[in-house]
């Protein structure tokens, strides 16, 4: 049936990434343009007493200075535009413009700023306990769960809670939030096995390749934003709101993003920096290039835990009870709810039988956290894999089996409140990465001994929601008799805004040559989308385009019954026609129905836009009106629970004994995604995901010096992201291809659960080479295994965090 | 920009308001041994912001003796020659980029980690950022730009990009190919471990590391995996 | 990297000699800056830590680039020579191929095309608090920040602390070293030649200095004998990423292998002290002595005697043993 889903496309907007033609922000230029540049604090907690800006004033050429004073107070912890109280080493105090952006900086080094030094932490423990310092002003804990705005609080643990646990177990003291289900502790009685296991996961930034410029002017009482984001409609309200200015009143473009894994997915405060530097030079256009090292202090980073789990195993295999408590360390600011999908991520992977979750989010003295990849979910596998391997071996069963016995089906439930998912075909992944891989075959000569090098062979996890519902699309035939596909999903780089566009085209029978995808811009009227972020495009953004196809296929079919008899019923589609089904020579082209609808206007030309649609929608479809046949639709299709998406990953590594290096020789995932709708969009996210994944697991980490509060993980260099020669030549990707019943078109989300994957199994597979579990903390390093090997003690204690 | 922005009206925007938050009963606290520390590095309450924390100053500069660098210079970028003002500290990337209007060029990191910037001098990849455009005077200097052909015809390794689904957020891309085109210049049948050496100054933070690959070993007119 | 990262300004010298090269400098004195492949320099410019007046570009000085056989047998590397250069060069990679190994091993290829041998040799410390441009001992303040009870000094020395704990992140140096190469330096008095041993300084000599490089002097060329062409050699570098990486510890080895009998060998590590180390206990473990698994692990152990771990670093311990041992084992 599908011409087009499951087929290869080349995007659109591949061709300027190999000319260099796509803009990305730093890439616009405006006549006139001058340059700011940001003055960052030296300090990881403090109080702006003075700011003396003259010296930099006198300079010819020097055109302003942007202090927090001028640009609308974000409510505490929010992130601020500017700050007059520095809670993180890097973060902005202010701004200067100049005619040339060596002269913004040369003028940055003449301002004489007062610093009060505050209090500061870089480890949530130390901030948890009696009398420990507090991050913020406001308190050291932070309830960010979404839905809500956040909650800050003061919370210290008792010294009892800290004693009670010893030097090496996570303390347990009041958490922010718990939930559980069935008889935790009756089943932890009846467990042939118990863990009680003690883990940190590292902070690390998402580094995307792009720093996150953006250029603004004022014009017309508008204001143009360039920016690099990875969503487009959703970034608009927040970024109006941080500029302190209608919707309506701003442009936003956003046609290229390069990268953003979490951090460009919503208007972030730094954004709006050169569009208040604008309005204050009378509207000249500012671009404010960020560097390296500013990506590193604002363009974020995930969150690390410090946690403990116990995990109780039936003689089977099965693990019946689970107790887990999360420890977030969330930055200077609001941060991201990781810490909850920890316990998420475990109640679905595994199905315990009985589960308790607790967790807590604590502000530190660093950078400001927000979703990367995976938030949570990444940390939490890599974590637990490996623990469920330990649990194979002292059982005696093969890793693979323990998932079999334990992975979820279509029954599957998540969480606390056990919430039902849309489809989990978790286990016809590990069945076709084992058949794929030569799983069974290959790890009965894992642990062979070759020299100085170990080979393993390893299966990991990897699980993430997969969708969202109720945002609206857009389409639009034009007289012409092209299709308009109108996306505000944004350009992460996966291609799935034309992915999911494609959608629109198949249920209207289009052919793709007639078909234009509109984005990038908000002057191309674009509908109210969810961001790309969350593993949701394929599954929100087919929903979207697939309710809008619907009504204008409904809006052809009444157009040809009204001119042509009959009922709406009694016509089809197919070859850009809308024609009577027992005489399929009557009928209107598209093109002429398309005429036909500006004709009549009213609903079928957008002048009359939907009554449920988001109001961004309704300003789109209006301003689109007359210009052809519009489709416009809220999505309210049905759904019932999560829709969830799931990745498993098989590795053989080689590790050397004696160096502590791993290499990674062959690597295959199989995602769950739902229906395939871009093969090769799929296969780059499977291994693209598996390379940050392997980052995460043995490379990446924040490094903070707790007397001063520096980071030393600024540059590329330090922050290790993986390189060519850290990954496998040759990767391969799979998908299990069965379809989500509750998506249109059986299609749901891919991109998180692919890094899990390769994360854990890369853990596991060194576990595995090194004899049995050894580590509960990552990044594993080569210092950690020689350190392993030879019998030394590592050098960092059990609960550390921010160091080596 | 078409119309003076000086015409519009002044736009309905908040006043501003900082919340100041009391916390001077905070700031001198008892002086732990990590205050000490953190006091010699900090001394001074008002200090110019480039000397605080760190130990160098602003700096007034005195007029330099001549002798110096002419600052007009000729480049010849994409075989084209182009007269242009360029600063003694300016780098070849940011000459590119803001003089010369070929964007393709990327700054992924401005510190020669990242390979977003790489650009061809006399056919051997550089990194733009950590190379001074006067270092490169009577160099041939190419640039994604320039590997079209004449009628806009694509670059095999640009074609190759294209039929392997090599960029993803495509940031790193122009500096990929440049790497590629490099190599390829120098040995245009390589394996792909030696593509893989090749390639291996240029990151990528979407790990499309396999793709591109494979699409370097299609322009060399190679099986993607065999050669592995 | 600290909190800026913009250069400043500064005028640009392109002398085409040595002898206008090191007469700039000499005028300029601690306002000049010698700038070879850049690759280093450029850090401490954008960071603003190191603002010179005057950067004296040595890159158009032909008679500093280029790889020499020279009559004795040995060769003479010109200082501005690549390291892409010396990676490729047939008579390096035939006779003395654990520098051709090294210079491999250095960051990126695009570093190694422009990034020079004599670059490679005088780099700074990569300590990161002094890269971030903390007032440290080596910046000319008074604190090590590395060297306390919480600094993170994963990457610091095991050897030769003294006020400063930073590393030699050099990978060639070590190469240079157990080849007895010897370092050609110009300056307003002249020309002399070092050992390369002696070359490089630590903390207790100088604290301000990785090198014996005066100001307004410069290397200009390595001249390695023939001592040991065509002997066995041995190069590794452990680094967390296989690109864009400092050692953790790197070895450089050279022996000669007579039957199975080591009759004389040198063997050098990186990143363990401020200097390249010269590990003459395991030359006089292994000399004259067969090669065997326990000898192997035998001068492993010898090379350890004595380090002096921080906080975060006696992984380095097992690591360089272990890297002594493979090279005598695998050389």
């Amino acid at each position: 049936m599908a011409e087009l889903l499951g087929k290869d496309f080349v995007p659109p907007d591949v061709y300027g990434k190999v000319t260099g033609k796509a803009k990305y922000a730093e890439d616009f230029r405006a006549d006139n343009m001058c340059f700011c540049r940001l003055l960052l604090s030296p300090m990881p907690h403090a109080r702006v007493r003075n700011i003396d800006v003259s010296e930099a004033l006198k300079m010819e050429g020097v055109l302003a200075v942007l202090t927090a004073d001028e640009v609308p107070a974000q409510p505490p912890p929010a992130e601020p535009i500017l700050t007059n109280e520095p809670l993180f080493v890097g973060a902005p105090i202010l701004a200067v413009a100049a005619e040339t952006e060596q002269l913004a900086q040369d003028a940055i080094d003449r301002i004489r700023i007062d610093l009060e030094e505050l209090p500061f932490t870089v480890d949530p423990l130390e901030s948890l306990y009696p009398g420990g310092p507090d991050a913020r002003s406001e308190g050291n804990v932070v309830d960010n769960r979404l839905g809500g705005p956040p909650q800050v609080k003061r919370v210290k643990w008792t010294a009892a809670d800290f004693a009670a646990a010893g030097e090496d177990k996570l303390p347990m003291g009041e958490p922010l939030a718990e939930w559980s289900y069935g008889d935790v502790e009756g089943n932890f009685a009846k467990a042939a096995l118990v863990l009680d296991e003690t883990f940190v996961t590292a902070g690390m930034s998402h580094h995307s390749m792009e720093p996150r410029s953006a250029m603004a002017y004022w014009q017309n009482g508008k204001c143009y934003v360039y920016g690099s984001s990875q969503s487009q409609s959703f970034v608009v309200p927040d970024l109006a709101n941080y500029i302190g200015i209608p919707v309506e009143d701003l442009v936003y473009v956003a046609e290229t993003c390069g990268g953003g894994f979490g951090s460009k997915g919503t208007a972030y405060p730094l954004m709006s920096i050169p569009a208040h530097m604008s309005r204050k030079l009378n509207g000249r256009p500012v671009m404010m290039r960020i560097s390296r090292a500013e990506e590193f202090y604002l363009g974020y980073a995930r969150s690390g835990f410090q946690g403990r789990i116990k995990m109780g195993f039936s003689a089977e295999g099965r693990l019946i009870a689970v107790d887990m408590y999360v420890v977030q360390e969330s930055g200077a600011t609001v941060g991201f709810p990781d810490w909850p999908s920890s316990g998420e991520t475990v109640s679905i992977l595994y199905q315990p039988e009985a589960m308790r979750w607790r967790g807590t989010s604590v502000f530190t003295n660093t950078v400001p956290r927000t979703a990367q990849r995976g938030p949570g979910h990444n940390q939490t596998v890599s974590i637990t894999e490996p623990l469920m391997d330990k649990a194979a071996r002292a059982l005696g069963i093969d890793p693979l089996e323990i998932r079999r016995i334990n992975s979820p089906d279509m029954n599957g439930r998540i969480g606390g409140e056990r919430t039902p998912v849309t489809s989990c075909y978790i286990r016809e992944a590990l069945e076709k990465g084992a058949q794929a891989f030569n799983y069974a075959e290959r790890k009965a000569r894992s642990g062979q001994r070759n020299g100085s090098k170990v080979r393993a062979v390893a299966v990991g996890q990897g699980f993430h929601p997969a969708g969202f519902f109720g945002f609206d699309g857009i389409v639009r035939i034009t007289p012409e008799g092209k299709l308009h596909i109108h996306t505000g999903v944004g350009n992460l780089g996966t291609y799935s805004h034309t992915g999911t566009a494609r959608i629109a085209a198949e249920v209207l029978k289009m052919s793709w040559e007639n078909c234009v995808v509109e984005r990038g811009d908000t002057r191309k009227h674009l509908p109210w989308n969810i961001g790309q972020f969350g593993s949701n495009t394929s599954f929100t953004m087919a929903r979207t385009n697939y309710v809008a196809a619907m009504d204008a296929l409904a809006k052809l079919k009444e157009i040809a019954a009204m001119d042509l008899g009959g009922s709406p019923d009694d016509y089809d589609i197919g070859d850009e026609r809308v024609f009577k089904k027992d005489d399929p020579s009557t009928g209107l082209t598209y093109a002429q129905a398309a005429q036909r609808a500006i004709e009549l206007g009213g609903r079928f030309d957008g002048h009359e836009p939907p009554g449920d649609v988001n109001p961004m929608t309704r300003a789109s479809v209006l301003a689109l009106a007359g210009t052809g046949l519009i489709g416009a639709a809220r999505d309210n299709l049905p759904v019932t629970g999560q829709p969830a998406a799931f990745t498993a990953g098989f590795i053989e590594i080689e590790l050397d004994v004696e160096t502590g290096k791993v290499e990674i020789l062959d690597y295959l995932g199989v995602a769950d995604c739902g229906t395939v709708i871009h093969p090769k969009g799929l296969a780059t996210q499977v291994k693209g995901g598996a390379v940050m994944g392997f980052g995460m697991a043995v490379l990446e980490r924040h490094i903070y010096d707790p007397q001063n509060g520096l980071p030393g993980n600024v540059g590329l260099y330090q922050a290790k992201p993986p390189s060519y020669l850290d990954v496998p030549s040759v990767m391969r990707a799979d998908a299990v291809d069965l379809p989500d019943p509750q998506s249109p078109l059986g299609t749901k989300g891919i991109g998180e659960p692919v890094m899990g994957a390769g994360s854990a199994a890369l853990l596991c597979a060194i576990s595995e080479a090194l004899g049995g579990h050894v580590f509960n903390r990552i990044p594993v390093t080569p210092d950690h295994i020689v350190n392993v090997l030879s019998g030394r003690g590592q050098s960092h204690r059990p609960l550390q965090v921010n160091t080596a | 920009m078409a119309e003076n922005p000086r015409d519009r009206d002044v736009l309905g925007y908040p006043e501003p308001r900082y919340e100041r938050s009391g916390l001077s009963d905070l700031a001198s606290r008892k002086a732990t041994r990590r205050q000490f520390i953190k006091g010699i590095i900090a001394s001074g309450a008002a200090v110019s912001s480039a000397a605080y924390l760190f130990g160098c100053s602003s700096g007034e500069r005195a007029v330099a003796p001549a002798g110096g660098v002419e600052r007009m210079l000729t480049l010849r970028v994409n075989g084209q020659e182009r007269h242009v003002d360029v600063l003694p500290n300016e780098t070849l990337a940011m000459t590119l980029r803001y003089k010369l209007g070929l964007t393709g060029t990327k700054l992924g990191c401005d510190r020669g980690e990242c390979g977003a910037c790489t650009v061809l001098i006399d056919d051997v990849p550089t990194y733009a950022c950590s190379t001074l455009t006067h270092q490169v005077r009577n160099r041939s200097i190419e640039t994604i730009e320039g590997l079209e052909g004449p009628n806009g015809e694509l670059h095999p390794v640009q074609q190759a990009m294209i039929d392997e689904l090599g960029p993803q957020c495509g940031f790193c891309t122009p500096g990929q190919i440049m790497s590629a085109v490099g190599l390829l210049r120098a040995n245009p049948r390589p394996t792909r471990e030696e593509a893989r050496l090749a390639l291996s100054g240029n990151l990528c933070r979407c790990g499309a590391y396999d793709h591109y690959l494979n699409a370097v070993m299609r322009a060399a007119g190679q099986s993607a995996v065999s050669q592995a | 990297m600290g909190t800026r990262d913009m250069m400043p300004s500064f005028e640009l010298y392109q002398p085409d000699t040595l002898e206008a090269a090191l007469d700039l400098l000499g005028r300029f004195g601690e306002d000049g800056w010698a700038l070879a492949g850049g690759n280093d320099s450029f850090d401490w410019f954008k960071d603003r830590v190191k603002r010179p007046r005057y950067v004296v570009d040595l890159t158009g000085i032909e008679a500093l680039k280029g790889i020499r056989e020279t009559a004795d047998g040995g060769v003479e590397i010109g200082a501005l020579t690549t390291l892409t250069e010396i990676e490729r060069s047939d008579v390096i990679r035939s006779r003395f191929g654990v520098l051709a190994e090294a210079a491999s091993k250095v960051a990126s290829p695009q570093i190694r095309n422009t990034g020079t041998i004599g670059g490679n040799l005088c780099q700074d410390a990569r300590c990161w608090y002094y890269r971030y441009g903390v007032h440290c001992y080596r910046a000319g303040g008074n604190t090590c920040y590395a060297d306390t009870p919480e600094g993170q000094n994963r990457e610091h020395c095991l050897w030769g602390a003294d006020r400063c704990v930073a590393v030699s992140p050099s990978d060639t140096a070590p190469a240079m070293v157990v080849l007895d190469a010897r370092m050609v330096v110009a300056g307003p008095n002249g020309e002399r030649e070092v050992p390369a041993e002696q070359f490089f300084i630590g903390p207790s000599i100088d604290i301000t200095r990785m090198t014996v490089l005066e100001p307004g002097e410069l290397l200009t060329a390595i001249r390695i004998p023939p001592s040991w062409a065509g002997a066995r050699f041995y190069f590794e570098k452990v680094a967390d990423r296989n690109v864009w990486d400092f050692p953790l510890v790197n070895i450089a080895a050279a022996m000669r292998v007579n039957g199975n009998v080591i009759e004389d060998a040198r063997f050098a590590a990186g990143a363990v002290q401020c200097t390249p180390r010269r590990l003459t206990v395991v030359e006089e473990v292994v000399r004259g002595q067969p090669r065997s698994e326990d000898l192997a692990r035998l001068a492993g152990q010898s090379a350890v005697r004595g380090a002096t771990p921080l906080n975060y670093n006696h992984f380095k311990i097992p690591l360089l043993q272990n890297l002594v041992m493979r090279a005598v084992r695998d050389a």
